[in-house]
C-alpha cells in the first residue's frame, strides 16, 4: 500500500525536474511541423511575377466553397502572371476553410500554398475574408512588384514551365 | 516531288525543268514502243507527223462509228489498268459513271507527284498528240463534252506548249462543235494546280480543280457519281489515257498479247537511283528488275549490290534486294506478291551505301510537308514520324523511340481519310521491318549496329550519275 | 416500313430511317460514339478519325443481289478489314457496327493521341476547359499519358482576334472545320477558311472588317475545343462556377430560347450578372443557334445607368420618391382622368405586363393601345401559320413568300430557317424594293417600288400572273412572311390583308406549315395583340387625352410626338428602365425590372408562347406588378403573380384558353440530342429542360369562319424626287442595344444610302456628308453610294441615331 504511494509521488515529483510542455505564447512560437496546414499564401516567381493564373481550379476542389475567384486578362504592359490570364479577385472566406489542402493539390502552378501561419482571428465575418493583397508574398529582392510591363511576347504562353514537385 | 528528293538528294524544292534525257541503251529495241513512240519517230509532237502515223484516226473512227458503251467494252477488253498507281481496270472504271446523269466530265491526271516518276512529263512533252487522243477517246466513251487536263504548277511550260497544241487541234476540227459531222462535241482544257503533292488524289484534284483548297473528298460517293461539279467525272492517269488510242486502233485482242494475262500492256519504268542509266524505259508489264536494273540500267556505279528497290516512289514498300526480287516480274500482282506494290512504276535503286534510317527522314520530311492536313493521324502523325526520324538522325534518341516510331507508324496507318497518310508510314514500317540495325546504329543505346553514327547523305551520292543541269524552278512549294 | 433499316451496334439492335449515319443512329442507343468534326447540324466530313467504328455487312450475291445466308439460316455479315468512319457511313439493313473492341478502343486512343501532340494543354486557363469535348473524350477516350516531347510541339498564334466578337488560339485549333463549315453552309458567310496545309493549317478570317457574319458566336458553341472563345466572356468565369436561367430573347419576333448564365461579380459589387448567354435548343424555333443580337445584346438589362428608384418631379425636376409615394401620386392621377387616361405600351413587354396593363387601364374607364409603327397582327391571328409549323420541316412542296422585309436584319434566325428551307428545296419568293440577302436563296426575287407592296402581292392573286404567283399559289405548304419596309401602319396592315387573302384565296391556312407570319419590329407585338392592345397607328396620343401612362415606350425619344405635345396632354407617367427622353418628361417615373429579372411570357411571330424566367438580382419592379400596384391604388383588384395573370389571360383570350405556367415548361426528348453530357455531339449549347413553349392556334384553326378582307390596292404614290425609305438594321442604337459596348464596332454611323444615278445627280460621292430633309426634320448624316438603293429612293436606317420620319415619304438631300 505504502510502496503504490510512493511510487505514484515519484512520478508526480519527477514531473518538476521536467522540462514544460506550455510555451508563453505569443512572446514564444512553437515551430509546426513541415507538412502542417495553416494559412494560405499566393506565391510568386522569383521575378515577382504572380504564380496564380486565375484558374479557379482551386475554389473548383474546395470542399467548402470557401474560395471565389475571378480572372482577367493579362497584357504585356500590364503583366501580373505568365500567360494570358490572372487572378484579378482571389478570397478566401477562412471561416469556411477546412485546411484539407485540396486546393493546393488542385494548383497547377503551385501558386497557392498552405503555410505555417495559423494565426487566424478575426472579429467580424468581413474581415474572415482574406483578400488578394492579403494572401499573396511580398516581391523576393530581386524582383519586381506586380503589375509589371514585360517584354511582348516572352511571358505569352499560358502555363509556365515549372519543374516537378520534389 | 519527281524523284530527286530520294534518289539524287536534291535539296528539296529543286528540280529539274525538264527530265533526265533518256540514257543511250546499249540492246536494240526488242519490241515496238507504243507509249515512248517519239524515240523512234523524230517530230512526233508536231500535228502533221502524227497524223502521218495514223494519228487521231483511232478518235475518227471511235467517233464515227462505235457507241460509247462498245469503246468501254473494248478497252474493259483490253485489260488495261490505271498506270496512275493503283492499277484499276480502266474499262471498268469507265463503267462505273452513275447512269443518266449529265453533263459528265473527264479529266486527265497530269499532276504526276510521286518522287521518282517522270514518265507523264515525257509523254506530255514528247509525245501530246497519242495522250491527247487518249482523252478524246476517253471523253467519249465517258459521254463528255469536257475535258481537263490537271497539271502540277510545275507543268507550266508544258502547260504553254499544250494550250497551242490545243488551239491547233481546234483549228484542225479535231476539237470543237459536232466533230467529223457527228453530233459529238468536245473541247479540253488545261488547268495548272498550285504543286501540291495532294492533288495527284483523285478527289484532291477534283477540289483543286474547282478552285478550292486541295483536300482529298470523303469516298463515297466516287468521281464516277460525283466528281467535278458533283457530276460523274472520270480520272485518269495521263500514261493510261495514251494507252488508249493503241487499243482502239489494233484492238483489244492484239493489246492483251504484250504483258502479263492479268497486267496486260506496256508500262514505262522510270529508272533511278543507284544505276548507271536513268530514265524512263517502256516495257511490257512483266519484266524482271534483273532486267531493268542491270540489262538496261547498267547496273549500280559503285558496284556494291543492291540493298533495296522502291517501286513507287517516296510511297512505296522498301523491297530489301536478294535474287528472287530480282528475277520479280514487275507487274502488278507479282510485286504484290512480294509485299510491295507497283504503284506508278518509279523504280528507285538503292545500293548497299544507302541508310534507311536517313532516307525515312526524306519521305518522312516529303509527307509531312505534303500532308494536306485535313485528316488528323496524317496531319499530326507524319509531324511526329518527322520529329522522330530528325532526332534519331542526329542521335539525339534511344532505341525507345525507335519502338516509338513503328509505334506511331502503326497508329497511322489503317486511319488515313485518303492514300497520303497510308503512304507515308509504308517505307517507314518496311523499313524498319527489314533494316531495323540502320535505325538502332543512330541510337545512343544502339550498340554493334553497322550503320554509322550520323549520316547527313550516305557515300556514293556524289559517284551518282545523270549530272543535271540545275535551271531554276519555275514553281515550287 | 420500307424506309426504315434495323442494325445492330454493340449487340443492340435499333431501328433507324435509312440514310441515318452510324453515329447518329447509335446516338439513338445511348450509345456515344465520339466525334470532333461531325455536328449533327452539318455535312458529315469524316476528318478527324476519331469515329471509326468496325462495320460489318450482310454479304450479297453479286449477281442475283440475294443476301447471302450462313448455316443456321442468317444473313451472312462479313466484317469490312479496316475501321470505317460512323460519322460518314450511312446505315444499311442488317449491318453490324463494333464500337466496343479492343482495335476501336486503340484506335480512339490513337486519334487522340494524335491530337493531343499539338494541343497546348492549357485548360486550367482556357474558357472551354469544364465543357470542352476534347478534354471529356480525352478522359474517356485518351491515352493516360503522352509520349511526345512538350519541347517539340508546334507553336502557333494565341490570343489571335479574328473579329471584334470572336478570338482565335491556334493552338488550341484541331482542325475541324465545323466554324468553317458553319460559316460556309449554314449561314452563307463565307468569311472564314483554312490556309496553308498540313500541321501548318491554320483557320483565318477572309473577310474585311474580320469575322463579318451575324452569327460568329454560334462558332464558339460549337468549337469541340477553345480554340474560338469570344471578346464578351474572355476569362470572365469557369463554366461550372455558374448558374443557369432559362430565358428568351427580347431582341427580334423569332424568340430564341436562351440559357443565361450568372455568377457573382466582384466589379459589380457582389451582385448577380449575366456572364454569357447560351442558344437553348428549340428544334421549332431557334434549333440550337441564335444570332450575335442575342448573344451580345444583353448588356442594357445590367447597365449601370438603369433606374432603380421612382422618379417624381417636385418644382419641375424629377427627383427620386419612396415607391409608395410614386405610386399613390401616379394612381391618383390616372384614376383622376378616367376616360381621358390613355395607356401606351411598347411590344417588349411580356404578356403578364400587357394584360395587366391593359386590365388596369380599361378598368379606370381609359384606353391602352400598342406603340406600333407595324399593323397586321388582326391577320396572323386569324391565318396566322398553323399548329406545328416548323420551318425545319419546310422543303420540296413548300413555298415561302418574303415581302417587304429584310429578313436578315429583322429576324436572323428566320433568314436562316428559311434560307434553310429553300436549299432543301423550299420554293422561296422574295418581294421587296431593293435587293437583300434573302435573295440569294431566293428561286423568284420580285422587285416592286416602294408603295407597290400591296398592288404586288395583289398581283399575285391573279391566276397565272406570274410564275412565282403559281408557284405559291402550286404549292402544298405556303407561309408568308411580311415585314414593314417603306410602309406606314396603314400600308402594313393593307399589306398583311393583301397576304392573308392570297392564302386564303389559295387555301394555305390553318394546317402546319401554312400561313401569315408578322416580321414584327418587337419581341412581343403579337402578343400585345393578342392581350387586347390595339395600336392607334400614327397617333401617339388619342384625341382629349388628359393623362398619359407610357409604359416601354419612348414616343419622344423616337421623334413621334414632342415632349411639350407630351406634357400638354396632362400627367405623365412612365414606367421605363431607362430615363429615355420620354421619361424626362414624365411627372412620375417607374423604375421597371428588366426582363432577365422576372418572370414572364413572349408570344412569338409564330405566336408560340414562350416562358423565361428571372436570372439576376431585381433592379426595379416587374411591370405586371406596377400595373397591379396602380390598380390596387386606384381600386382594381388585379393579380401581381405572373402564373396568376397568365391564368387570368387563359380564360379571357380565346386562343390562350387552357394556357398554364406548368404547360409551358413541358418539353419532349429532341433530335438531335445536345447539351448536358452530350457536349462533345451538338456543342455547347444547352438542352431545353425548361420549356418549349405551346403555340396558340390561329382563329381559323378554332373554327372560326375566315373570308378574305375587302382591300384594293392603294393608288401607286406620286414620286417627285427621292422617296426616304427607312430600313431596320440589326445592329441599331435602339435603347436596349446600345448599351452592349462589345457590340459598338458593329453598329454603323448614320448614314443614307443612295443609288448611284441619284448620288451623280446631286453630286455626292460615297463618305460625303449630306443633309437629309424630310417631313420637317434635318439630320446630317453620311452618305453611302453602292447602288443597292433603287433609283429615286434613299435608305436610310431606323434607330440609328438622327430621328427619321417613321415612314416613307419624299425628301431632299443634299451635299454638305
Amino acid at each position: 500500500m505504502f510502496v503504490e504511494f510512493v511510487r505514484g509521488l515519484a512520478t508526480t515529483f519527477k514531473q518538476i525536474f521536467e522540462e514544460p510542455v506550455t510555451a508563453p505564447y505569443p512572446e514564444v512560437k512553437r515551430p509546426v511541423a513541415a507538412r502542417f496546414k495553416g494559412r494560405h499564401e499566393l506565391k510568386r516567381y522569383d521575378n515577382g511575377l504572380e504564380k496564380c493564373i486565375g484558374c479557379a481550379l482551386c475554389a473548383a476542389a474546395c470542399p467548402a466553397d470557401a474560395i471565389f475567384v475571378e480572372a482577367a486578362e493579362n497584357t504585356d504592359a500590364v503583366r501580373f502572371s505568365p500567360g494570358e490570364r490572372y487572378a484579378s479577385t482571389y478570397e478566401i472566406n477562412m471561416l469556411r476553410c477546412i485546411f484539407c489542402g485540396y486546393c493546393a493539390d488542385a494548383c497547377p502552378t503551385e501558386a497557392i500554398v498552405l503555410e505555417s501561419n495559423y494565426e487566424l482571428s478575426f472579429t467580424n465575418r468581413d474581415s474572415s475574408i482574406y483578400t488578394k493583397d492579403m494572401l499573396i508574398v511580398p516581391v523576393l529582392p530581386g524582383g519586381e512588384p506586380t503589375p509589371q510591363k514585360a517584354p511582348p511576347g516572352k511571358f505569352g504562353r499560358a502555363i509556365p514551365d515549372m519543374k516537378d514537385p520534389e | 516531288m519527281p524523284a530527286d528528293e530520294t534518289a539524287a538528294g536534291l535539296p528539296m524544292g529543286s528540280q529539274p525543268a525538264t527530265p533526265p534525257p533518256a540514257a543511250p541503251e546499249p540492246a536494240p529495241v526488242k519490241y515496238e514502243r507504243l507509249l515512248l513512240r517519239h524515240r523512234d519517230i523524230p517530230d512526233l509532237h508536231r500535228l502533221e507527223v502524227y497524223r502521218q502515223h495514223g494519228g487521231y484516226q483511232a478518235f475518227k473512227q471511235v467517233v464515227t462509228t462505235l457507241t460509247p458503251k462498245q469503246v468501254i467494252d473494248e478497252v474493259r477488253a483490253s485489260g488495261l489498268r490505271g498506270r496512275g498507281g493503283a492499277g484499276f481496270p480502266t474499262g471498268v472504271k469507265w463503267s462505273f459513271l452513275t447512269k443518266d446523269s449529265y453533263p459528265r466530265y473527264l479529266v486527265a491526271n497530269s499532276d504526276e507527284s510521286e518522287p521518282g516518276t517522270f514518265k507523264d512529263r515525257e509523254i506530255l512533252e514528247r509525245n501530246p498528240h497519242q495522250f491527247l487522243e487518249g482523252v478524246m477517246i476517253a471523253a467519249y466513251a465517258a459521254e463528255a463534252h469536257l475535258a481537263y487536263n490537271y497539271m502540277r504548277g510545275e507543268f507550266w511550260d508544258i502547260a504553254l506548249r499544250l494550250d497551242a497544241v490545243l488551239d491547233e487541234l481546234r483549228q484542225a476540227g479535231l476539237l470543237g462543235q459536232n466533230l467529223f459531222g457527228t453530233s459529238y462535241s468536245l473541247d479540253i482544257h488545261n488547268h495548272l494546280g498550285a504543286g501540291a503533292y495532294i492533288c495527284g488524289e483523285e478527289s484532291a484534284l477534283l477540289e483543286s480543280l474547282e478552285g478550292k483548297l486541295g483536300q482529298p473528298r470523303l469516298k463515297p460517293p466516287f468521281p464516277a457519281d460525283k466528281g467535278l461539279y458533283q457530276k460523274p467525272t472520270v480520272v485518269n492517269n495521263t500514261e493510261t489515257l495514251t494507252n488508249v488510242p493503241m487499243i482502239m486502233a489494233r484492238g483489244a485482242a492484239w493489246y492483251k498479247t504484250i504483258g502479263t494475262e492479268k497486267s496486260p500492256g506496256p508500262k514505262i519504268f522510270c529508272l533511278s537511283g543507284h544505276v548507271k542509266r536513268p530514265g524512263n524505259y517502256e516495257l511490257p508489264l512483266g519484266t524482271t528488275f534483273r532486267h531493268l536494273i542491270y540489262d538496261l540500267g547498267g547496273g549500280v556505279p559503285s558496284g556494291k549490290p543492291v540493298k533495296a528497290i522502291l517501286t513507287a516512289g517516296a510511297s512505296s514498300t522498301v523491297l530489301a534486294s536478294s535474287d528472287e526480287l530480282l528475277d520479280t516480274p514487275m507487274d502488278y500482282e507479282s510485286v504484290a506478291a512480294r509485299g510491295g506494290a507497283l504503284g506508278s512504276a518509279s523504280i528507285i535503286v538503292l545500293d548497299e551505301s544507302v541508310d534507311l534510317a536517313w532516307l525515312t527522314l526524306k519521305t518522312s520530311r516529303f509527307f509531312k510537308h505534303e500532308s494536306c492536313g485535313k485528316c488528323t493521324p496524317c496531319r499530326e502523325g507524319t509531324y511526329w514520324m518527322l520529329n522522330i526520324l530528325e532526332r534519331v538522325n542526329k542521335g539525339n534518341a534511344d532505341k525507345a523511340d525507335v519502338d516509338l516510331l513503328q509505334t506511331v507508324a502503326l497508329q497511322i496507318q489503317g486511319k488515313c481519310l485518303c492514300p497520303l497518310g497510308e503512304f507515308s508510314v509504308t517505307p517507314v514500317l518496311s523499313g524498319l521491318q527489314k533494316f531495323r540495325a540502320d535505325f538502332d546504329g543512330h541510337t545512343r543505346d544502339g550498340k554493334g549496329a553497322p550503320a554509322k553514327p550520323s549520316a547527313a547523305r550516305p557515300a556514293g551520292t556524289a559517284a551518282r550519275p545523270a549530272a543535271r543541269k540545275a535551271e531554276p524552278t519555275p514553281a515550287g512549294d | 416500313m420500307a424506309d426504315n433499316v434495323t442494325l445492330t451496334i454493340d449487340g443492340a439492335r435499333v431501328t433507324v430511317p435509312k440514310g441515318t449515319l452510324i453515329v447518329d443512329a447509335a446516338k439513338r442507343l445511348g450509345n456515344d460514339i465520339p466525334v470532333f468534326c461531325y455536328h449533327p447540324k452539318l455535312q458529315p466530313v469524316g476528318m478527324c478519325r476519331m469515329c471509326l467504328v468496325e462495320v460489318g455487312r450482310v454479304q450479297r450475291d453479286r449477281a442475283s443481289g440475294q443476301v447471302i445466308v450462313d448455316e443456321n439460316g442468317q444473313p451472312r455479315v462479313v466484317m469490312a478489314p479496316k475501321l470505317e468512319t460512323a460519322c460518314t457511313t450511312p446505315v444499311e439493313e442488317g449491318m453490324v457496327v463494333i464500337g466496343a473492341s479492343g482495335r476501336v478502343k486503340e484506335a480512339r486512343d490513337d486519334i487522340l493521341e494524335f491530337l493531343l501532340t499539338s494541343h497546348p494543354l492549357d485548360c486550367p486557363v482556357c474558357d472551354k476547359g469544364g465543357e470542352c469535348p476534347l478534354q471529356n473524350l480525352t478522359i474517356a477516350h485518351g491515352p493516360g499519358q503522352s509520349r511526345f516531347i512538350f519541347e517539340e510541339k508546334f507553336r502557333l498564334a494565341k490570343q489571335l482576334p479574328l473579329g471584334e466578337l470572336i478570338y482565335l488560339d491556334r493552338e488550341r485549333c484541331i482542325q475541324c472545320a465545323r466554324c468553317i463549315r458553319f460559316q460556309n453552309d449554314i449561314v452563307d458567310d463565307r468569311v472564314l477558311s483554312f490556309y496553308e496545309r498540313g500541321r501548318h493549317l491554320e483557320i483565318i478570317t477572309c473577310s474585311e472588317p474580320g469575322f463579318d457574319s451575324k452569327f460568329s458566336g454560334n462558332t464558339t458553341d460549337i468549337c469541340p475545343v477553345g480554340a474560338l472563345t469570344t471578346t464578351d466572356f474572355r476569362f470572365e468565369a469557369r463554366p461550372w462556377e455558374m448558374n443557369m436561367a432559362a430565358s428568351i430573347c427580347p431582341h427580334c419576333p423569332v424568340g430564341c430560347n436562351l440559357t443565361l448564365n450568372t455568377r457573382r461579380e466582384a466589379r459589380s459589387g457582389g451582385q448577380m450578372v449575366i456572364k454569357r448567354v447560351m442558344p437553348r435548343q428549340n428544334e421549332q424555333v431557334n434549333e440550337i443557334w441564335v444570332c450575335d443580337k442575342g448573344r451580345f445584346g444583353h448588356h442594357y438589362a445590367s447597365s449601370s445607368d438603369r433606374l432603380t428608384r421612382p422618379l417624381v418631379r417636385r418644382d419641375g425636376k424629377l427627383l427620386e420618391a419612396a415607391w409608395e409615394e410614386a405610386l399613390e401620386l401616379a394612381a391618383g392621377q390616372l384614376k383622376a382622368a378616367g376616360a381621358g387616361l390613355a395607356g401606351l405600351a411598347g411590344g417588349r413587354l411580356s404578356n403578364e405586363d400587357l394584360y395587366n396593363f391593359r386590365q388596369v387601364v380599361t378598368g379606370l374607364g381609359g384606353s391602352a393601345a400598342l406603340n406600333t409603327r407595324m399593323g397586321g397582327a388582326e391577320q396572323t391571328q386569324q391565318v396566322g401559320v398553323g399548329l406545328g409549323t416548323n420551318f425545319a420541316e419546310m422543303g420540296p412542296g413548300t413555298a415561302i413568300l418574303v415581302v417587304a422585309s429584310d429578313l436578315e436584319e429583322e429576324a436572323p434566325i428566320w433568314w436562316l430557317r428559311v434560307k434553310q428551307a429553300a436549299e432543301r428545296g423550299a420554293t422561296l419568293i422574295v418581294a421587296n424594293g431593293r435587293p437583300t440577302k434573302t435573295d440569294r436563296a431566293a428561286r423568284y426575287v420580285i422587285r416592286y417600288a416602294y408603295g407597290q407592296e400591296v398592288a404586288t402581292v395583289l398581283g399575285m392573286l391573279v391566276t397565272g400572273s406570274s410564275e412565282a404567283a403559281e408557284a405559291l399559289a402550286r404549292a402544298e405548304n405556303s407561309v408568308i412572311l411580311f415585314g414593314r419596309e417603306g410602309l406606314d401602319f396603314a400600308g402594313s396592315t393593307a399589306l398583311a390583308q393583301a397576304c392573308a387573302n392570297l392564302l386564303i384565296a389559295t387555301n394555305h391556312y390553318g394546317r402546319p406549315n401554312n400561313g401569315l407570319v408578322g416580321v414584327w419590329p418587337d419581341a412581343n407585338t403579337q402578343g400585345a395583340w393578342d392581350m387586347g392592345l390595339p395600336a392607334r397607328g400614327q397617333a401617339v396620343l388619342p384625341v382629349g387625352a388628359t393623362a398619359s401612362w407610357i409604359v416601354a415606350a419612348d414616343p419622344v425619344g423616337d421623334g413621334e410626338i414632342s415632349a411639350e405635345a407630351l406634357r400638354a396632354a396632362g400627367f405623365v407617367v412612365v414606367q421605363e428602365l431607362f430615363l429615355t427622353p420620354t421619361a424626362q418628361a414624365a411627372d412620375v417615373v417607374l423604375p421597371a425590372a428588366s426582363w432577365v429579372e422576372r418572370e414572364g411570357t413572349f408570344t412569338n411571330g409564330e405566336r408560340r408562347v414562350q416562358r423565361f424566367y428571372p436570372a439576376i438580382t431585381m433592379k426595379g419592379r416587374p411591370d405586371f406588378q406596377i400595373a397591379a400596384e396602380i390598380g390596387a391604388r386606384a381600386g382594381l383588384s388585379v393579380s401581381s403573380h405572373a402564373a396568376q395573370i397568365m391564368l387570368a389571360i387563359a380564360e379571357n383570350v380565346p386562343a390562350y384558353a387552357g394556357l398554364t405556367y406548368q404547360k409551358l415548361t413541358e418539353v419532349v426528348k429532341q433530335w438531335p440530342e445536345v447539351g448536358g453530357r452530350d457536349l462533345y455531339y451538338g456543342g455547347a449549347s444547352y438542352t431545353n429542360r425548361q420549356g418549349l413553349g405551346v403555340q396558340v392556334p390561329s382563329a381559323a384553326e378554332r373554327g372560326a369562319d375566315i373570308t378574305a378582307g375587302k382591300l384594293a390596292a392603294p393608288p401607286p404614290p406620286a414620286r417627285n424626287g427621292l422617296t426616304l425609305v427607312p430600313v431596320t438594321v440589326l445592329y441599331d442604337r435602339s435603347t436596349t442595344f446600345v448599351r452592349s459596348q462589345v457590340m459598338h464596332p458593329y453598329v454603323p454611323r448614320p448614314y443614307v444610302e443612295l443609288n448611284t444615278a441619284d448620288a451623280a445627280r446631286l453630286d455626292i460621292q460615297d463618305g460625303d456628308t449630306v443633309t437629309v430633309e424630310a417631313a420637317g426634320v434635318r439630320v446630317t448624316l453620311t452618305a453611302r453610294v453602292d447602288g443597292r438603293a433603287p433609283e429615286g429612293v434613299a435608305l436610310m436606317p431606323a434607330d440609328l441615331g438622327p430621328a427619321v420620319p417613321a415612314v416613307a415619304g419624299p425628301a431632299t438631300i443634299q451635299k454638305g
